[in-house]
């Protein structure tokens, strides 16, 4: 994996610009941060080219060379990027073809429920190994995952990685434990990690020394979220007065944040038993970022830097091995939000503030001024991080944030004082301190006067947070007496400093919103509804009514433009009509009702073709529409015997023969199919 | 003279002629099934959204924020809301899934984009996470004006008010008004100025946001396939066609293929109803 890793703070800057994205993943040593990254999320600038595309270039490249040498005069040498230099001045990391593993307990023979570190260590880069989540063992073996880490260890001129996973183990009865050999993937390849022993006995040998540990100490572990604590991570030298160096120191848990800025090591010696011994120390603040039960533990490796005391002899190699401690368990409790104070920018300790400091007392309207204003931390917690208090709205200054801030100054550690008995030997060690100084932080404040009437400085809301008295404490900066002169200047400063902070919109702070009451605004689904299948038929539908509405428009303008078609449709519905009508008197020999029935059926078809009210048609009217052979034929008669009779029995005063009528109605039928033909 | 009522005989398919009150063995399993086709899921189910969301509110009040995402998923997916699409992201969020808790705040402004609350949560999220925001075009900007089936009904109805206002006189014999002139040309005009954010809104279902850490950016969509590139959770990329599990997404960075499980648009592409 063509992973690249390295321990110079100046090219975490470089890498920054290069990538663009920067993962902080161990805290090194002096301030340094070591980052990784992949080559795939370099910027596509960097990213490795095909050799075959760089053959035009290079050809290019060579006759420009080429050319450049024909010169009389040499060109000038660009000058060599500061950054590349000291990124190229670094040792290679030399990853081995074939990465080793090799697994110990430590101690390897313990009693039952003692503890014991399973340690397995690769030659690879952490990031290439794909270690499985569940490690199976020995049902008599309890097995929890405890630290894991990645260390560069220099091997003349390259540096080598080494990665150690840790369990902690404990037996829950005699004998011998073995945990077997297991397949873990390291680059892609699997690598065979060897199996090894536990042998739990009632009385180990006096040979088998217990395992070495560090020791995290916190002076405080109820805290309050944002409170800054010192961390100790505590590494005891040997018997023999040999002391090593922590290799990247870690704290590791969720929920905190680790100042490794303001990070610092030491030996020191302190009491073990009843005589002193070196240690060493890693002191380092941090500070809790989430409430609740947090658990803190340190981590480190034992390699490089050996330091002897003058009675101590060097025995052996340097090793290389991954230690861990107890893990911490934090009580974090939220701040109270009751008595909050204005200029709180979460400072939490016990913090004073000095008399402010102005640069010079007498001023002239516009000319800005520096406010020096000094915080000092007299708790026992370090000073981190501490975010100067805004600047006040103030009518007649214009007060700009301070954009010169001294960082935190811590002081020395705490020396050791021995005191020692009457016969000269050393009893008790503690550390003394004068005055509990943590550490100074300063800030420097401009400052306009926009009038001459002003008199003294706006006051600087300021207030910090006691954990010890759990109060908020009022730390407002004083005002500083002045004397304002007229300015030089003839134009209003005011206007100038309202006109440039106008178009500057304070920046809002960005924070998660709380949970909403109700269910807010529904919907059927997430799908919109121009993705539904229904929807371009939703659509169509106004356009199918609004294309029905024209086509019916249009054929009203025709049929009112033609009524004739009217005319005759109403003609053949009639005639239908009064045809089922005679059918029906023919069927039960009703005369009257069938002549009747069949002279409106003739009128009906006859109306349109004059056009006329059929009521007012005569059998003469309908003589003319038959064809000309018919209308001196049956069909002529008949239609006459038809008037002539309904008229008489409509008319006349004696009866009427309309029963000889229903004989008739086959040529009845014939007339009317002419006429409807016609319709 | 009054029609008399026809005689009404059995029905052949065992429905008798009462309306359904009494049913015939073939009826009533026929009646189930016209209930089963007709009925909404939510109508019937013994669970309630509301009940869901409240449950998702209980649990968050007493920080169980495994079970109060859970208990959201539940009610959006029964109902999506936008309330509980912004409840369900600060669950999410608060459970440490990041790509879940952007996803589900992006399918609350796709919901509601006048509620401000998801916006300024995704806001703090990608500053905190160091995620970048989707780029949109211009189009795809004003689509988010409104919610995305606003403009689909605004659209249509616009085009269609239109029409009617220069059709609807004609037909209707009335004289042409001033006033029915400025409203066709009021409606053609919202919908000309419509159809930016119409196409917005289509564009813009093809953005999701990776779901899980470290999701690999495949080259081709096998399991064996080499990684281009690792994405982040929440990583926004433009959904551009599926292939089996995985689906071709473009980032900002490259093109590659990720597991369908490991990205989610805020407009289900799937069938999917939500989350």
């Amino acid at each position: 994996m063509p992973t690249l890793a390295c321990d110079m703070p100046l090219l975490t800057e470089l890498e920054k610009v290069a990538v663009g994205r920067v993962d902080y993943k161990h805290a090194a040593p002096h301030g340094a941060v070591r980052c990784e990254w992949a080559h795939e999320i370099l910027h596509p600038a960097l990213r490795p080219v095909d050799p075959i595309l760089l053959a035009p270039f290079l050809i290019v490249f060579l006759s420009l060379a080429a050319a450049t040498t024909l010169c009389a005069q040499a060109p000038t040498q660009a000058p060599r990027d500061p950054f590349m230099s000291l990124m190229m001045a670094q040792p290679k990391i030399e990853i081995p073809l074939v990465t080793k593993a090799t697994t110990a307990f430590d101690p390897p023979v313990v009693r039952p429920g003692e503890l014991s570190f399973f340690r397995v260590v690769f030659d690879a880069l952490e990031e290439s190994i794909e270690w499985p989540t569940n490690l199976a063992g020995p049902p008599q073996l309890e097995m929890r995952p405890g630290a894991h880490g990645q260390m560069l260890q220099m091997n003349l001129t390259n540096l080598e990685p080494q990665t150690a996973f840790n369990y902690r183990v404990r037996a829950s009865s005699l004998g011998s434990f073995t945990i077997p050999d297991f397949v873990v993937r390291v680059n892609g390849k699997a690598v065979t990690v060897p199996s090894a022993r536990l042998d739990v006995v009632s009385e180990p040998p006096a040979s088998v020394l217990p395992a070495e540990r560090v020791t995290l100490e916190l002076p405080l572990t109820n805290l309050f979220a944002g409170q800054p604590v010192t961390a100790r991570i505590l590494l005891p030298g040997t018997p023999a007065g040999a002391v090593q160096g922590l290799g990247a120191p870690q704290l590791c848990g969720s929920g905190i944040l680790v100042d490794l800025g303001g990070a610092r090591q030491r030996i020191e010696m302190r009491p073990r038993g009843a005589a002193l011994g070196p240690t060493f120390i890693y002191e380092t603040t941090v500070t809790p970022v989430a409430t609740g039960k947090l658990m803190v533990y340190a981590q480190g490796f034992t390699a490089g830097n050996r330091f002897f005391t003058p009675s101590a002899i060097p025995v052996g190699p340097a090793r290389c091995t991954l230690l861990e401690s107890d893990p911490l368990e934090l009580d974090v409790r939220p701040l109270p939000t009751e008595g909050q104070l204005p200029g709180f920018t979460g400072a939490i300790g016990s913090l004073t503030v000095g008399p402010p400091k102005l640069a010079t007392n007498v001023l002239r309207v516009g000319d800005p001024v520096k406010l020096t204003v000094t915080i000092t931390n007299r708790g026992d917690a370090p000073l981190a991080r501490l975010v100067a208090p805004p600047p006040p709205q103030a009518q007649d200054w214009h007060v700009f944030a301070p954009s010169d801030i001294t960082p935190t100054q811590p002081l020395a550690p705490p020396r050791p004082v021995v005191r020692f008995s009457p016969d000269g030997r050393s009893v008790v060690t503690s550390t003394a301190q004068a005055e509990s100084l943590v550490g100074v932080v300063t800030f420097t404040y401009t400052l306009i006067p926009l009038t001459e009437d002003t008199r003294d400085t706006p006051p600087i809301p300021f207030s910090c947070f006691d954990p010890k008295a759990c109060a908020y404490v009022d730390l407002t900066i004083p005002s500083v007496p002045v004397t304002v002169q007229p300015g030089a200047v003839p134009a209003d400063p005011s206007s100038l400093v309202q006109a440039s902070s106008a178009g500057v919109a304070p920046e809002k702070e960005l924070a998660l919103s709380g949970l909403s009451a109700s269910r807010g605004r529904t919907a059927a689904s997430l799908v919109s509804p121009q993705q539904r299948p229904w929807f371009p038929l939703v659509q169509l539908a106004p356009g199918v009514a609004f294309l029905g509405l024209w086509g019916w428009d249009r054929r009203r303008r025709h049929l009112e433009a033609h009524p004739d078609i009217v005319l005759r449709r109403r003609a053949r519905r009639e005639l239908s009509r009064q045809r089922r009508v005679l059918r029906r008197a023919a069927r039960t020999a009703d005369a009257p009702r069938f002549a009747t029935a069949a002279v409106n059926a003739m009128r009906v078809a006859c109306a349109p073709h004059y056009p006329a009210e059929p009521r007012a048609l005569v059998g003469g009217d309908v003589l003319p529409l038959l064809p000309e052979t018919e209308r001196s034929g049956r069909s002529g008669q008949a239609v006459r015997r038809f008037f002539a009779l309904t008229d008489a029995a409509r008319f006349g005063t004696g009866a009427s023969a309309t029963a000889e009528l229903l004989a008739l109605r086959p040529d009845l039928e014939r007339v009317l199919e002419e006429l409807e033909q016609k319709l | 003279m009054k029609a008399p009522f026809l005689p009404l005989r059995p029905s052949d398919l065992g429905l008798r002629p009462s309306f359904g009150l009494r049913t015939s063995g073939f009826g009533l399993p026929l009646l189930a099934l016209l209930l089963a086709l007709f009925a909404r899921p939510g109508s019937i189910s013994a669970v309630s959204p509301q009940a869901e969301f409240e449950s998702g509110l209980a649990a968050c009040r007493i920080g169980d924020y495994v079970r109060a995402a859970h208990a959201f998923r539940e009610s959006v997916t029964l109902e999506p809301a936008s309330g509980a699409l912004q409840d369900l992201g600060n669950a999410e969020w608060r459970c440490g899934r990041a790509g879940a808790a952007i996803l589900a705040w992006e399918q609350a402004r796709w919901l509601d984009p006048f509620n401000p609350s998801p916006r300024q949560n995704l806001s703090f999220a990608r500053k905190t996470a160091q995620l970048e925001a989707p780029d949109l075009t211009w189009y795809e900007v004003v689509s988010t004006w409104l919610p995305a089936s606003w403009w689909a009904w605004i659209a249509g109805t616009s085009l269609w008010l239109a029409v009617g206002m220069v059709l609807l006189p004609g037909v209707l014999r009335l004289r042409k008004a001033t006033w029915q002139q400025a409203v066709a040309a009021l409606g053609l005009m919202v919908f000309l100025l419509s159809i930016p954010a119409h196409f917005g809104v289509q564009t813009r279902a093809r953005i999701g946001f990776v779901l899980q850490k470290d999701t690999p950016l495949r080259l081709t969509p096998t399991l064996e396939a080499q990684a281009i590139t690792r994405l982040a959770a929440g990583d926004p990329a433009r959904w551009v066609r599926p292939s089996g599990g995985y689906v071709l997404i473009r980032t900002s960075r490259a093109l590659g293929w990720v597991e369908q499980e490991q990205f989610g648009t805020a407009c289900p592409r799937t069938g999917k109803k939500a989350g």
